[in-house]
């Protein structure tokens, strides 16, 4: 195309064209677009083009010595095929790239399509037709396409005339000659002067062909020109169907005819005639291999997941490579983005496992699972293939197979649509003495290709194994010198477990080698953080009274305790009671909301003085002595709408305005609240079983083991209560209790069908990773608000995700500032806040930020305006953006917060033309007072009962119980790291947080919190379930969460959220299609007893506080439900039933259930009525050897997944799966019933203590 | 504590109410005080209101298409992909008014129920149009709203002091839960009516005796254990005689499908037929609202939904819809509680005239039907009309806050009045309109 020296140095996308290779001299093109330098979004924008969708550079380009006059490292753009496109900045708008009647264009391309079906035409570049407006459906001026019909690629090219008022005329050229679809690079061109149809040809590799109008045929009639845009790979509104899949480079526009001369000399190709189509198959080299290990690796970029390589195609260096010791893989490893956030794999993928293998001499027969395209080598030869998965979705109607059964008794069954095939493989000798036990080393290759168009990248489970010598059973294959691993159900789900470990470590590998090349940035925004606290000091610790190394956060809570009134002093007089009793709560509920802190009209009634002296009216609200001089009385007892108070709502009860009167008769007055004895009294330590419970709860989620207990209470260590403090807040396991909190505080909620009804990408994986890499909050804030990865396999970008919203980023916004700065902009969606200084520009300001761009109102999120003509008076409510009024980004909240946006922050980001980041910056930055003080109020609620600030979500007008202590923390907070263990050890270390929980700070008002002791908290719906899980020492099951397990359809379509461990893992299961075959009974069993105590699968909106409240459902569940049932259940070769079964007393019995309910030893009295159950008979509970009756294994049911789940069938096995669910798991035989039913009674009796869900 | 008895699904008096009622809910303790919670009391002059104390919401997921139902129209062919009903129409006890061929019985009934025929929306997605047919909006992303159920639910709640306020017989989803209304306004389920509702219904395989044992136990130890110093650890205490109560005989027998006769039994069918039965079992026992789904899809695979294939025996699935209503609506009659109690029929949306490439439908939600019978109203056997096809409205639209409004107004709710999500007022329904003229 141009001379290499020239070539190499051009590195704008709009290059000047230069000389060709015959040497004569060209008018310029008016653009010719080359990809040479991988590059990144933004850089390409300055370079007029800007990508959409999965757009990839630094691909392999047309190539010397291929192509003598290219560069050997010329590189392309790769398109997916799905809308990946580029866009031409400001191009359509000018006359350049305009063509009227009269005008020439000739367009050129570089093509290596991947694909095109049979009958589509794609889009390589064009101008209009882009679909971003409806009524210019139809505005082509010109196009190059590319047609497909069977395998071979035409050129095409279209544009449209008379559009106004007249059905629009298309006229489509096509050329009679092809090349044949992915069979490397071909050079295409066409040339056409408009209005003259003679005019029109075509050449492919330099070579011209004709062609056929069709359509409307050829004319003479000038295009449809209007300034929208250029595209590169797409058309109509980025449509799939339409889109160019594969490489493309050297795009021109020219304003000018090119000769057949010099379109041929373009093209200049060395070597034979051009090979299509698949490449001879050879089982790679893969070098040394360790001894005894087997080599693992993921390729990304394979071209299709239908067919190996073809002639032309190269396969880049491995992404990932690992090592193991086995031919098994349950999944393949997860790929994580240069920051560490879960990302997507560029799909599909080849998957390669390689070792060396000593194989018994003679023939062996062979064993192959994959789910998709594979093959398997041995020593060069190929011994077994499998096919690509082409099963399409077709309504739900696709067949139900029945369960796979094991090729041998007793071998683990290939699982779901995994394909299972067989090979026999003669292993030759390698002497001449053949030996019955000789080996001879193999070296095996197997290649799968993973995931492809449509489909999931999930590998399935793998496996390659041989038929044992005996012909009973099938090894594993294993590396040179390895034990052998039998592929039974046990031993193969031993070793899935184990490998699905190494997995783990693997993928948190891979997450923390990327996330380190961070690490420079947040050590800098640390020690900024740090400088800043030292010179914005917290307020000091106060020194008090009694032992020297009292806590601080306990000399801060003495020190209010102290200057409460002493209690001598208690004011205990009637007046105190009934003012803080009746008349004050009154006034809160009606009046507060806009005459507390806020001061509508200019008035405030939240101290007597403040009454006294009125407002704008002037005269004062209350006269005390004279209530029908108060007006506060006139307004909330009169009938007139102009001027009643409140304005909104029924009013008050004429019980409460006769209180408020008498009050006022009797002079107003407004009494210092008194201390109650039980608010600043100090209560006394918990016991050691109790804290350990506790301290396990607030960390991990779940209560200690029996040998935990037992160590931790038996242990005389004076420290051991702040060591175990230190040990449980870095346990892996913390992750598992606090995700969900922020789950409920971020409104994470993916969806598993239709991902409507404002469902999430299921970022619920980069919290988790986020907690268990102890990622400082900062930065996890920061990345979550940065959106990042991919938004359906679990990056932050999931979090950016609205379905169904009108204005996903106002959602967001509406979050972030709830969650991180305690600013509630529920209202401002719609309209300015009644009842807060937030307006709705606030939110879209910072919705603006988060856009990185402009952002208008949707007309959906605006006050109707009949809505105020409906008003009688003045409305609480205002609008003030206009209609299509754009919101620029910008920072809303300087003054609450502190931080301003100002040149300061352009040192704490990456970009700081960003605004995005810009936004992450302020909300994170130590300046920004709110944030840390929030976070740390959030921890102080989770852990106490209470927050310092209440609501912890909306701050405005709030009183803080201990602004010096919640300073105190903050500063803590930020000068560590803004590290969440930091602020938990450091409470919990607190004499305050150690005390029994009798404090009553929840419903009192900020003055009269003294958290001199935690409230009673009932367990979180999460600790509920994992409790009754660690509680009876049952493994957690429930089907895998998604209604496609076998990866048919992509992660956008039907999410798959991996099978639960734990109880935050559970998702909305959002069956409201009512099918009993979309039911997933085991964890509809689990729901419902989360659902009972507040937790929610479908958070439409964030939950900064759940309903905690108790109701008759919740010890009905914990009583009856199906869940309970099964759990307390002595099941066969259950732990319960072992218990039962190594019992060496009654006594001993109930006491070992007791540690493990309820985290202690059972009372005296317990211990005796427990004993009465289980006593007699205990002796004879077991049932002699020879007795026992052997369970049947129930027959396994067919699989029921999205695919056939509209067979009525499907809803039978569903039914029958829930029947059997109910039913329960067999009882353990070796237990007589009698005895087992009251020994199991006593679990059950135990679990629904009402001791077991409250937090010690 | 005191327990509301019309609110028997919570002992709450805090946090999970709306700011308000929270507060409220403080002044209360301190005073005394039960928060009043009477609607009627205060239902406004200027609306229409109607006299049923109940509602059973039958809902047919999937969508039922209107025109091979309650807006019958000229056949189509599909072999021609010609655009019409799938079956012919037949004349009902209302002169001028037709039915499918498929609903025989309810034909004979029309004169006790308006077929609404110009009921639309915007939303062609299940759950998305559920979400609205449920909650009568659109989700928001800042306000989780509640169920029509949870509605009436929260400003009427239970209308005896054994039975809860509404009672899910379907599977549990968002569209039909409480939002922001909190849990005293949320359903009890069950998906079977061979089982009582989740959570308070003994457990399979555990004897009657056994439940005595274990419930002895439990009250041995709940009393070693009791403490009284702490109002949370009360109201829990509370919340458990309550669920052992509920969870007893008394509400117990509601469930108990046996105790009918067995021809009225035959009468209402299969499982489907089966739920109608208990939910007026349900309804006389003091349920306010039970919503029945009758979308079990044994009969064709996808119930109401359709598409291609799943056309071909959507028949069946409109004989067991005619036969269970039509038997529900006598029999409620009979019981003289039919004017007390409000049956209706809805869908997410309807469905096209035109057939699709397998020969069934796609959704229509421009213009489609929904049920209304009994609850006192005055019936006409349809309201609203649709063109030739049943594809446009040409006259009386009803929005779905319309038909909402026209619901709330019969069971006595004011349906012009707000509720307080936090500092937010929501009104209950997006500015509906009853339709007055059958309230006259």
């Amino acid at each position: 195309m141009i001379p290499i020296s020239i070539y190499t140095k051009a590195i704008t996308a709009i290059a000047i064209f230069c000389a060709t290779a015959v040497g004569t001299i060209q008018a310029e093109p008016v653009a010719h677009w080359q990809f040479d330098h991988p590059e990144s979004p933004q850089s390409l924008a300055t370079q007029d083009l800007k990508t959409y969708g999965a757009v990839k550079f630094g691909q392999a380009g047309p190539r010397s010595p291929e192509f003598p006059d290219l560069s050997s490292d010329n590189q392309a753009a790769h398109l997916d095929g799905k809308g990946a496109s580029l866009l031409a900045l400001g191009a359509g708008e000018k006359g350049d790239f305009q063509f009227k009647n009269g005008e020439t264009i000739t367009i050129e391309a570089w093509v290596n399509p991947t694909s095109i079906a049979s009958g589509n035409q794609v889009y390589v570049v064009s101008k209009g037709r882009t679909g971003m407006q409806k009524e210019k459906y139809a505005n082509q001026n010109w196009s190059l396409r590319m047609y497909g019909q069977n395998s071979v690629a035409h050129l095409d090219f279209l544009f449209t005339t008379r559009v106004d008022k007249q059905e629009p005329q298309w006229h489509r050229w096509r050329s009679t000659a092809g090349f044949t679809i992915a069979s490397g690079w071909h050079h295409v061109a066409l040339s056409y002067e408009f209005g003259n149809p003679d005019s029109m040809r075509g050449w492919i590799n330099g070579i011209p062909t004709d062609g056929e109008w069709g359509l409307t045929g050829p004319t003479t009639d000038p295009p449809v020109v209007d300034d929208d845009d250029v595209w590169l790979g797409t058309s109509m509104g980025r449509k799939a169907s339409v889109s160019f899949h594969g490489s493309m480079d050297g795009v021109a526009i020219h304003r000018a005819r090119l000769s057949d001369q010099e379109i041929e000399s373009r093209y200049n190709r060395e070597g034979g005639p051009r090979l299509t189509g698949p490449t001879s198959e050879q089982m790679p080299d893969l070098g040394e291999i360790p001894a005894g290990r087997v080599l693992y690796s993921v390729t990304e970029q394979f071209p299709r997941h239908t067919g190996w390589l073809h002639y032309g195609e190269t396969l880049p260096a491995p992404t990932l490579h690992w090592q193991g010791d086995a031919f098994l893989l349950p999944r393949i490893p997860l790929p994580y983005d240069d920051w560490g956030i879960r990302s997507r794999w560029d799909s599909p993928v080849l998957l390669r496992m390689a070792s060396d293998v000593d194989l018994p001499v003679g023939p062996q027969k062979l064993l192959l699972r994959a789910r998709g395209l594979s093959r398997l080598w041995i020593d060069g030869e190929k011994v077994a293939t499998t096919k690509a998965d082409t099963v399409r979705y077709n309504g739900g109607r696709n067949p139900i197979h029945p369960p796979a059964q094991p090729p041998l008794p007793g071998v683990r069954p290939r699982q779901g649509n995994m394909q299972e095939v067989f090979a026999e493989f003669q292993v030759p000798s390698t002497d001449k003495t053949q030996e019955a036990d000789q080996k001879h080393r193999c070296r095996v290759v197997l290649e799968v290709v993973v995931g492809g168009r449509g489909v999931r990248t999930e590998s399935g489970e793998v496996c390659v194994a041989i038929e044992t010598p005996d012909g009973q059973s099938y090894d594993i294959l294993r590396p040179a010198g390895q034990d052998r691993l039998s592929l039974t159900q046990e031993v193969a789900q031993s070793t899935l477990t184990r490998i699905e470990q190494d997995l783990r470590d693997l993928d948190a590998t891979t997450r923390r080698q990327a996330a380190a090349s961070e690490d420079p940035f947040w050590d800098n925004r640390h020690t900024r953080a740090r400088e800043w606290i030292a010179q914005n000091p917290p307020p000091p610790v106060p020194s008090v009274a009694g032992p020297t190394d009292t806590h601080p956060i306990d000399a801060f809570i003495l020190t209010k305790i102290q200057h409460a009134q002493p209690a001598e002093q208690r004011s205990e007089s009637s007046d105190a009671a009934n003012f803080h009793g009746k008349i004050l709560p009154i006034l809160r509920q009606h009046c507060f909301r806009c005459h507390g802190e806020k001061d509508q009209g200019g008035l405030r009634l939240n101290t007597r003085e403040a009454m006294l002296n009125g407002g704008d009216s002037g005269s004062p609200a209350v006269t005390p002595g004279h209530p029908h001089e108060s007006e506060l009385l006139t307004r909330i007892q009169t009938d007139d709408e102009f001027t009643r108070m409140p304005p909104t709502g029924k009013g008050l009860t004429p019980e409460q305005v006769s209180l408020i009167k008498d009050w006022i008769l009797s002079g107003a007055a407004w009494p210092e609240r008194p201390s109650e004895a039980v608010a600043v009294e100090l209560p006394r330590r918990i016991e050691d079983a109790a804290f350990l419970r506790r301290l396990f709860l607030d960390t991990i989620g779940v209560p200690p083991t029996r040998e935990e207990l037992d160590q931790f209470v038996n242990s005389e260590d004076p420290e051991k209560r702040s060591e175990w403090i230190e040990r449980m807040v870095a346990d892996k396991r913390v992750a598992d209790h606090w995700v969900s909190f922020w789950q409920d505080l971020l409104a994470e909620n993916p969806s598993l069908i239709s991902a409507t009804l404002n469902s999430t990408g299921p970022f619920r994986w980069f919290i988790y990773e986020s907690l268990q890499d102890q990622k400082p909050l900062d930065r996890m804030v920061t990345e979550l608000v940065m959106m990042r990865g991919s938004a359906h396999e679990g990056g932050s970008a999931g979090f950016a995700l609205a379905g169904g919203n009108d204005s996903p980023f106002a959602a967001k916004g509406h979050i972030l500032a709830s969650a991180f700065m305690g600013i509630e902009l529920k209202c401002a969606r719609c309209h300015d806040s009644p009842y807060h200084s937030s307006t709705q520009h606030d939110l879209y300001a910072l919705a603006a930020m988060l856009n990185r761009k402009p952002l208008k109102v949707p007309t959906s999120s605006r006050v109707p305006a009949a809505f105020f003509d409906k008003q009688t008076r003045e409305s609480l409510i205002k609008v003030s953006i206009k209609p299509n009024q754009s919101i620029q980004p910008s920072w809303p909240f300087a003054e609450e917060t502190g931080a301003k946006d100002d040149d300061g922050i352009d040192s704490v980001v990456h970009d700081p033309n960003d605004s995005r980041e810009r936004l992450a910056a302020l909300i994170t930055s130590p300046e920004n007072r709110r944030f840390s003080r929030v976070v740390v109020n959030h921890f102080w609620k989770r852990l106490m009962g209470a927050g310092f600030v209440e609501p912890v979500h909306d701050w405005e007008g709030q009183e803080i119980s201990h602004p010096e202590l919640l300073d105190w923390l903050a500063a803590e907070f930020v000068s560590h790291g803004y590290d969440e263990r930091h602020i938990l050890q450091l409470i919990m270390s607190s004499a305050a947080y150690q005390r029994v929980p009798v404090g009553q700070n929840a419903n009192v008002p900020a003055e009269s919190r003294y958290f001199n002791a935690p409230d009673r908290r009932r367990l979180t719906a999460e600790q509920v379930v994992d409790s009754l899980h660690v509680a009876t020492c049952s493994p957690f099951e429930a089907e895998t969460l998604s209604f496609d397990p076998e990866g048919r359809t992509t992660m956008d379509d039907r999410l798959n959220l991996g099978s639960p461990t734990r109880a935050w893992m559970l998702a909305d299961l959002k069956n409201e299609r009512d099918r009993p075959s979309l039911s997933l009974p085991r964890n509809r069993m689990i729901m419902d007893m989360l659902e009972v105590f507040g937790w929610k699968g479908a958070r439409q909106e964030p939950v900064a506080q759940r309903n905690q409240d108790p109701n008759v459902l919740q010890p009905g569940i914990l009583a009856n439900s199906v869940l309970t049932t099964n759990l307390t259940r002595a099941s066969i070769d259950s732990p319960l039933a072992e218990l039962a079964i190594r019992a060496e007393s009654a006594e001993q019995l109930v006491d070992v259930l007791f540690r493990q309910v309820l985290s202690r030893s059972p009372s005296p009295e317990e211990r005796e009525a427990c004993v009465a159950v289980i006593a007699p008979g205990f002796s004879q509970r077991r049932v002699p050897d020879d007795e026992i009756q052997p369970v049947p294994e129930l027959p396994q049911l067919p699989k029921v997944t999205w695919f056939n789940h509209a067979q009525s069938e499907a809803n039978t096995i569903q039914t029958k799966n829930e029947e059997r669910l109910r039913q329960g798991p067999p009882e353990d035989p070796r237990l007589r019933a009698e005895w087992r039913e009251r020994f199991e009674d006593v679990v059950w009796s135990l679990v629904n203590h009402p001791e077991f869900v409250w937090v010690p | 504590m005191k327990i509301d008895p019309r609110l028997p699904f919570s002992t709450a008096t805090t946090s999970s109410l709306t700011r308000r009622e929270y507060l409220a809910g403080i002044a209360a303790t301190a005073c005394g005080l039960a928060v009043p919670r009477v609607s009627l009391a205060t239902f406004p002059s200027t609306l229409v209101r109607g006299q049923a104390e109940h509602v059973i919401s039958i809902w047919l997921g999937g969508g039922m298409g209107q025109i091979d139902t309650f807006d019958p129209k000229r056949k189509g062919d599909v072999k021609k992909k010609q655009p019409g009903a799938y079956y012919d129409s037949i004349d009902t006890a209302v002169p001028g008014v037709q039915v499918c061929e498929h609903l025989p019985q309810v034909a004979k009934l029309m004169d006790r129920i308006t077929a609404i025929r110009t009921v639309h929306h915007r939303v062609s997605e299940h759950a998305a149009a559920t979400n609205e047919m449920h909650t009568g909006r659109a989700t928001s992303g800042t306000v989780t709203y509640p169920s029509l159920g949870s509605l009436i639910a929260h400003e009427r709640g239970g209308a005896s002091d054994i039975s809860p306020p509404y009672v899910l017989i379907g599977y549990p989803n968002v569209a039909r839960s409480s939002g922001f209304l909190g849990a005293r306004a949320n359903y009890l389920y069950l998906t079977n009516t061979n089982e009582g509702p989740v959570g308070l219904s003994r457990p399979d395989g555990i004897a009657v005796s056994r439940q005595n044992r274990r419930q002895s136990l439990l009250a041995t130890l709940r009393e070693n254990a009791r403490n009284l110093d702490d109002a949370k650890l009360r109201d829990y205490e509370e919340a458990i005689e309550q669920s052992i109560q509920l969870s007893g005989p008394k509400f117990g027998r509601v469930f108990d499908l046996e105790r009918e006769p067995a021809e009225l039994r035959n009468q209402y069918g299969g499982e489907f037929g089966q739920r109608c039965l208990l939910s007026r079992r349900l309804v006389e026992s003091g349920v306010r609202f039970v919503e029945v789904s009758h979308n079990l899809n044994f009969l064709n695979g996808v119930g109401w939904d359709v598409h291609n294939k799943g056309i071909l025996e959507q028949h069946k699935l409109i004989q067991e819809l005619d036969s269970a209503l039509a038997t529900l609506i006598l029999d409620l009659e009979e019981k003289k509680m039919l004017d007390k109690t409000l049956v209706a029929v809805t869908t997410e949306f309807g469905r096209p005239p035109e057939f699709d490439s397998g020969g069934g439908r796609g959704h229509q939600q421009r213009a489609f039907t929904c049920v209304l019978a009994g609850g006192g109203l005055q019936h006409r056997g349809a309201w609203g009309e649709t063109d030739e096809l049943s594809q446009k409205i040409v006259s009386s639209p009803v929005s779905v806050p319309d038909l909402f409004a026209t619901i709330l107004a019969s069971i006595q709710v004011d349906y012009q009045k707000y509720l307080y999500d936090g500092d937010r007022p929501i009104p209950v329904t997006d500015g509906g309109r009853a339709i007055s003229e059958l309230f006259i």
